[in-house]
């Protein structure tokens, strides 16, 4: 009896289980398959679940009859430029809100926070004549200046478990050693909030990479657009080239995935850290 | 001495606002001076990118709440956030439920839940409209090899069809984000409770509903005030799926302002709808912070 409850409680888990990782992968694994298959069989009335034959045909149509190239090159050009500045700027300000004392640190962390109520496209409509009073429309600097402007703040909120859970004691030792507290950031915190800065580097590489809204208005010539952008015009249009998007898709994927891989982990703690508090 | 040196120190408020300074000037230039710029916009009658235009009061104000399509925006942005708050937040606790049970390659799946969420906006649009095309879609091809339907549905194609396809891909991207929050939660519930709840004959719906979700809410409360506000605002995923069509049947806020702005040249007036929407949404986030925190008192 008890054995016959236990099947059908370890049978339902696992069926659930699959349920998730269906719901997870499966349109992941269409792409996939579809951007390998030749023509005729990607384009059949019954797809092939599984395919006959494999081909890197739309992979080189894509990579020597398109523009791909220059746009993935854009694209992480820009989201390397603003993870890099996101990082610097959020580990200077995390160490000054979680562990400096003075009057404004929990205003300036509100209103870090309180950004996020601003309406995007708000942004845009005032940002586009700034940007073209300095010259910076059609230029991938246009880009990485907003995107660190969006993306830093909440990573600060990132940062918060890891800058909060250095001891005390560690920083009153250095400091009775002589160090002064510049020397403290960089010789002892900056090393141990390695995870954070890990977290923070590929959350905004990832919101910088697959940016479209700001990049369809700030950026005119074909020569700057980035992945979203560029992508998108092979949407439109009445004849799709499934092909050139399927293989697209998997190439645009790489870099996010391979970076999640490494560091991802680090990222899953800082907003499992964030949410419990 | 060792008090003396480390209150000197530390209490150094120069120091910190030198760190803080960058982070707060950036965010102020891009972020805060751009708001209020377009709050001064709102009051002009810009009508093509570069022009200076003329104060013209609270004209495009009346312009924009006399215009019909804004009002049928507003409604569809509510219904856009609300069922994407809803199915998102479903959708997230069945998962967090499922990754905190025991069992093979639950660390594994854990990492990767957030796999839709690395994936780009452009590449899901791309995804979603080769799985859902009404001629070589797979989903249409499933649905009526198993007779569910008869003919294929134009998922992306109707009216009656494209809002909830849109949610449900939106959902599709952002439910693993709040299930890694929710499932933190559920981590942290002491097990002895559970072991409690069971020696006294508990059900597993009541331990779930006396347990688990009093533990939950504060998070879940978080969860639902970030959720709803990201979904107000989203414009990639809908823009690159829909494009707000067909015939605007997926018209929310951002992508009418976005029409008015950059395919209209109407800047004013698009400043003016995206200042009433902040307001909405700072009234929203307001009363909403109000009423939880009164209730936890």
């Amino acid at each position: 009896m008890n054995t016959v409850k236990q099947f059908f409680q370890t049978l339902i888990k696992y069926l659930a289980v699959l349920l998730l990782l269906f719901i997870l992968v499966s349109p992941i694994y269409w792409i996939f398959v579809s951007s390998f298959k030749p023509t005729p069989e990607l384009i059949r009335v019954t797809p092939t679940f599984i395919p006959h034959t494999l081909t890197l045909f739309h992979y080189l149509g894509l990579l020597k009859e398109t523009n791909f190239m220059r746009y993935f090159l854009n694209s992480i050009y820009v989201a390397t430029g603003s993870s890099l500045l996101v990082v610097i700027l959020t580990s200077l300000a995390g160490y000054s809100i979680y562990r400096c004392r003075y009057i404004g640190r929990y205003f300036f962390f509100h209103m870090l926070l309180a950004i996020y109520i601003f309406p995007r496209v708000l942004l845009l409509l005032s940002l586009y004549p700034v940007f073209a009073k300095v010259n910076l429309v059609d230029n991938l600097l246009s880009l990485v200046i907003t995107y660190v402007g969006i993306t830093a703040p909440f990573n600060v909120w990132i940062m918060r478990a890891f800058f909060t859970s250095v001891p005390l004691e560690l920083e009153d030792a250095a400091l009775v050693d002589g160090a002064n507290r510049l020397q403290i950031l960089f010789k002892i915190f900056l090393p141990l909030v390695a995870p954070g800065i890990a977290a923070v580097a590929i959350n905004s590489f990832l919101m910088s990479y697959g940016e479209y809204l700001f990049a369809s208005i700030l950026i005119i010539s074909d020569e700057y657009k980035t992945l979203p952008v560029g992508m998108a015009q092979f949407l439109q249009g009445y004849e799709i080239s499934w092909g050139w998007l399927a293989s697209g898709s998997v190439l645009i994927i790489l870099p996010p995935v391979i970076g999640f891989a490494f560091l991802g982990k680090y990222f899953i703690k800082g907003l499992t850290a964030g949410a419990i508090k | 001495m060792i008090e003396k040196i480390k209150r000197k120190v530390l209490e150094d408020p120069l120091f910190g606002y030198f760190l803080v300074a960058p982070i707060v000037l950036w965010v102020f230039a891009t972020l805060f001076y751009p708001l209020l710029r377009a709050i001064y916009m709102s009051f002009l009658n810009i009508e093509f990118l570069g022009e200076r235009g003329r104060f013209i009061g609270w004209e495009n104000y009346a312009r924009i709440l006399g215009d019909k399509e804004f009002g049928l925006s507003f409604i569809r942005t509510l219904i856009w956030s609300g069922a994407n708050v809803l199915l998102q937040i479903i959708l997230a606790f069945f998962a967090a439920l499922v990754l905190d049970l025991e069992f093979k390659g639950q660390k594994f799946i854990r990492n990767w839940i957030l796999l839709p969420w690395v994936i780009p906006v452009i590449v899901l649009a791309m995804i979603f409209r080769w799985m859902l095309d009404p001629s070589l879609g797979v989903v249409n091809y499933v649905l009526e090899k198993t007779n569910i339907v008869s003919s294929p549905i134009p998922f992306l194609g109707s009216v009656d069809w494209v809002m909830i396809t849109a949610i449900l891909v939106n959902t599709w991207r952002w439910f693993p984000f709040y299930a890694v929050m929710i499932l933190a939660t559920l981590q942290i519930i002491p097990v002895q409770l559970y072991e409690a709840a069971k020696i006294d004959g508990a059900s597993p719906f009541q331990q779930f509903c006396y347990i688990t979700l009093p533990h939950i809410m504060p998070v879940l409360v978080t969860v639902i005030l970030i959720c709803s506000l990201w979904a107000v605002n989203v414009f990639d995923m809908i823009w690159l799926l829909t494009r707000g069509g067909p015939g605007n049947a997926t018209q929310t806020f951002p992508i009418f302002i976005y029409q008015k702005g950059f395919q209209e040249y109407r800047l004013s007036q698009a400043a003016t709808a995206a200042v009433f929407m902040f307001i909405l949404l700072l009234i929203y986030g307001t009363v909403y912070l109000r009423t939880i925190t009164l209730e936890e008192k």
